[in-house]
């Protein structure tokens, strides 16, 4: 009897655990989903510029001048970086939701046992 | 999400616990809601502040004139301006664009507007958000009343 009240104990932790772990992946998610933004939000904007356009870069406490070409390769670069991000935490989100089913599941199976 | 229309049917079957879980979840969600609104109601502000600036500072007004640069919140160095015809823009994730006033101030209106934009889509979101608690709310006055009563 104490057994199986331990176990599920140790069940329901588990399952604390993965919540805990699913928020700050979701979290993390939508940080990246605002850096996206913000990326194509700069990309458009360099769109509509000239190509003599001067373009700084805020590195540390400096501005840079940075070439237009350059600029709008870094910052496509940036966005392929976080678009491929963004997917695997998503493939993370739903590993996390399938264990956490699971998790659930065996919680109410013991539960209906006791 | 669920969407509101699936929530009404289930709401009568809740039990008064679930039901108050369930306020508990659309209380914090208006809770988010909200907050994010004053952060873009504050970010549109701050925007029409600086097309303010370039407008009323960046001009052929202020060309010659001495002013005071901020180096620290308590020290300040005199300065003239380099040029009232350019300013730098900053458009995010840390570049920094040179326009001309009047570019700058037609990129910063386009930006409240894209903010104005998102206030209303927020606005009409805490109204639904607003109505589904407060239906909510009801139900579960309505049960915890017949709870107490039958018991």
């Amino acid at each position: 009897m104490a057994d199986s009240q331990n176990l599920l104990q140790t069940l329901t932790d588990e399952f604390q655990n993965l919540q805990k772990d699913l928020s700050s992946v979701v979290e993390a998610r939508q940080k990246l989903e605002s850096q996206l933004q913000e990326n194509k939000s700069v990309q458009k904007e360099f769109a509509g510029l000239d190509d003599n356009a001067k373009i700084y870069k805020l590195v540390g406490p400096v501005l840079l001048k940075q070439d237009k070409t350059e600029a709008v390769m870094n910052v496509d670069k940036r966005l392929e970086f976080i678009e491929a991000e963004i997917k695997r935490i998503e493939g993370q989100i739903t590993e996390l939701g399938t264990k956490q089913e699971k998790k659930k599941m065996e919680i109410l199976q013991l539960q209906s046992q006791l | 999400m669920a969407a509101p229309q699936q929530q009404q049917i289930d709401l009568s079957t809740l039990s008064v616990d679930n039901l108050a879980a369930v306020k508990k979840q659309l209380d914090d969600e208006l809770e988010h809601l909200t907050a994010s609104f004053q952060k873009l109601r504050q970010a549109q502000t701050r925007f029409r502040e600086c097309i303010g600036a370039v407008k009323g500072g960046v001009n052929d007004v202020n060309a010659g004139k001495t002013l005071l640069i901020p180096l620290t919140t308590s020290l300040f160095v005199p300065g003239t301006l380099s040029s009232t015809e350019n300013v730098l823009v900053d458009v995010g994730t840390g570049y920094y664009v040179e326009k001309t006033t009047k570019d700058a101030i037609s990129f910063y209106n386009a930006k409240v507007d894209q903010l104005t934009k998102s206030l209303t889509e927020i606005e009409k979101a805490v109204q639904q958000k607003g109505q589904n608690v407060r239906l909510v709310e009801e139900v579960l006055r309505r049960k915890a009343l017949a709870g107490s009563s039958s018991s």
